[in-house]
């Protein structure tokens, strides 16, 4: 009860400091019409962001994994283009990426099509962080567990499969719904390649209205129904992982 | 079992751990290693189990020459009971032993559900089926490893100081399982710091010290040792135990 009563509060006084700022900041009416009459446009801005970022992070998820394959590949020239390929993408920002991807390389290779141009990017973009993240689950599994594994004479193919991975998985999905979350707000960033996404979508009503300020709060609370279930089950499922803490534990 | 080794050298980043070693012993069933901790005694047990490379020499268990990492189909009759009990923290205790049997040795998933019910009968530890490692004391553990070297009907057991991690009492329930191994007739070897266990269930004992064998013979060696250095390193286990 008490729990509750402390979250309502902080709530009560989030409100309370957001209207403070809105009503110094903000013209004294506000009129959401005209985003009423365009309520299709918006739908379809923000199911196609869902979109982009789904097809994204599986592509990620593939993208992320051959990056790690080729991380711990004997043949070196994988090895360096993963990592040349991780160091580009962490030290450049989405934005630059997305521009070049979608008015040069997707131009190059004839590829008109906003929502592949946009996802592969995203897709190559965020697939180097989750090969970050695959790295450091396998590593986290114990030498141990390798050496066990090659007495009793399992394979590589399934050692990973029976017992890597099945360790990794439960390990990587709070990171990775956290990954979504990312994949869903860098998504907007696809707008300055007129993808017509959520914020491109609302960026046009903007324009023939003039009513921005409503907007920036539509796209705000738009993201928000988005990411704030996937922060609540990133912690759901880091308590679920308490077992593996506990065996961690005891050795 | 029939072990020979000959000239056997390991080391490690230039430091030597097993130097020029040769020894051959036929027929027995119960070998133990003993010795001071970094004498070698596990890395040896490791080779033997085909799980590293060495530099030179050669090692043969039952006529079989061991060819160090490449020797899947000889460490599928090999069962081995490590240091910790190293089974896989995400399963129970059947389904560790099952993934072996059903992946790694081809066998029906319904028959070897029964020989690993009665195994796991034989050490205690049938009510345990279903939990996972983390849910058992150190000693259940470790007996369940052993059950899951015993459950792939290896031709050779190697336990590498299987009660070096647990508590007194704990100690003595897995040794008492250990022995269970022996009252089977499977041939084991077995490193071990316990002198008094080795002095019980073993027929031969090596006692290694700086990566060389200074004496190895019945267990006879333990109650009259030849060599100062076995001396000297029963009387320090020994004052160890009575000051315990």
């Amino acid at each position: 009860m008490k729990k509750i009563l402390s979250f309502l509060a902080a709530i009560a006084v989030y409100v309370l400091l957001f209207y403070f700022v809105s009503s110094r900041a903000l013209e004294k009416t506000t009129d959401y019409s005209v985003y009423l009459n365009y309520w299709r446009v918006i739908l379809d801005g923000w199911l196609t962001t869902i979109a982009i970022s789904v097809v994204s992070l599986i592509l990620a998820l593939v993208i992320g994994l051959v990056l790690y394959l080729m991380t711990v590949s004997k043949w070196r020239v994988l090895k360096y283009l993963s990592e040349i390929h991780k160091t580009i993408i962490f030290g450049t920002p989405l934005i630059v990426i997305a521009v070049i991807a979608y008015y040069y390389i997707g131009d190059a290779f004839n590829i008109d099509s906003k929502f592949w141009v946009g996802s592969l990017t995203l897709g190559l973009y965020i697939g180097a962080y989750i090969s970050d993240i695959y790295k450091g689950a396998i590593e986290s599994i114990h030498q141990n567990q390798w050496q066990t594994a090659k007495m009793f004479g399992f394979t590589k193919y399934q050692t990973y499969r029976y017992i890597v991975f099945p360790q990794v998985m439960t390990s990587i999905l709070p990171p990775l719904a956290g990954q979504f979350a990312m994949t869903i707000k860098s998504s907007a960033l696809l707008a300055y390649m007129s993808t017509n996404e959520f914020l491109n979508s609302i960026q046009t009503i903007q324009s023939i209205s003039f009513r921005y300020p409503e907007g920036f709060l539509i796209i705000a609370v738009g993201y928000l129904i988005l990411t704030v279930p996937l922060i609540f089950m990133v912690r759901t499922l880091e308590k679920r992982l308490n077992y593996k803490v506990a065996y961690e534990s005891i050795n | 079992m029939n072990l020979s080794i000959n000239n056997l050298v390991k080391s490690y980043g230039g430091k030597t751990i097993l130097d020029q070693m040769a020894i051959e012993v036929e027929d027995i069933q119960v070998l133990a290693l003993i010795g001071a901790s970094g004498s070698g005694k596990s890395t040896l047990l490791r080779l033997i189990a085909g799980l590293e490379a060495f530099q030179s020499g050669s090692i043969k268990v039952n006529g079989h020459t061991v060819s160090e990492i490449s020797d899947v189909e000889y460490r599928k009759k090999v069962g081995f009971v490590f240091q910790d009990h190293n089974l896989f923290p995400h399963l129970t205790i059947m389904e560790n032993i099952l993934l072996v049997l059903e992946k790694v040795h081809g066998r029906v998933r319904e028959e070897a559900i029964l020989e690993v019910n009665s195994l796991l009968n034989q050490f205690g530890l049938i009510e345990h089926a279903d939990k996972r490692p983390h849910q058992m004391s150190g000693g259940q553990a470790q007996r369940a490893s052993i059950v899951r070297a015993l459950a792939i009907a290896p031709e050779l057991v190697l336990l590498d100081e299987p009660t070096s991690s647990l508590d007194p009492i704990l100690t003595h329930e897995v040794l008492n399982a250990i022995k269970l191994l022996a009252e089977q007739k499977k041939d084991f070897v077995i490193v071990t710091h316990e002198i008094g266990f080795a002095r019980e269930v073993a027929d031969y004992i090596i006692f290694m010290e700086d990566g060389k064998i200074i004496e190895h013979g019945t267990k006879d060696i333990l109650l009259k040792p030849q060599t100062q250095k076995l001396k000297d390193f029963l009387n320090k286990v020994l004052t160890f135990v009575n000051e315990m």
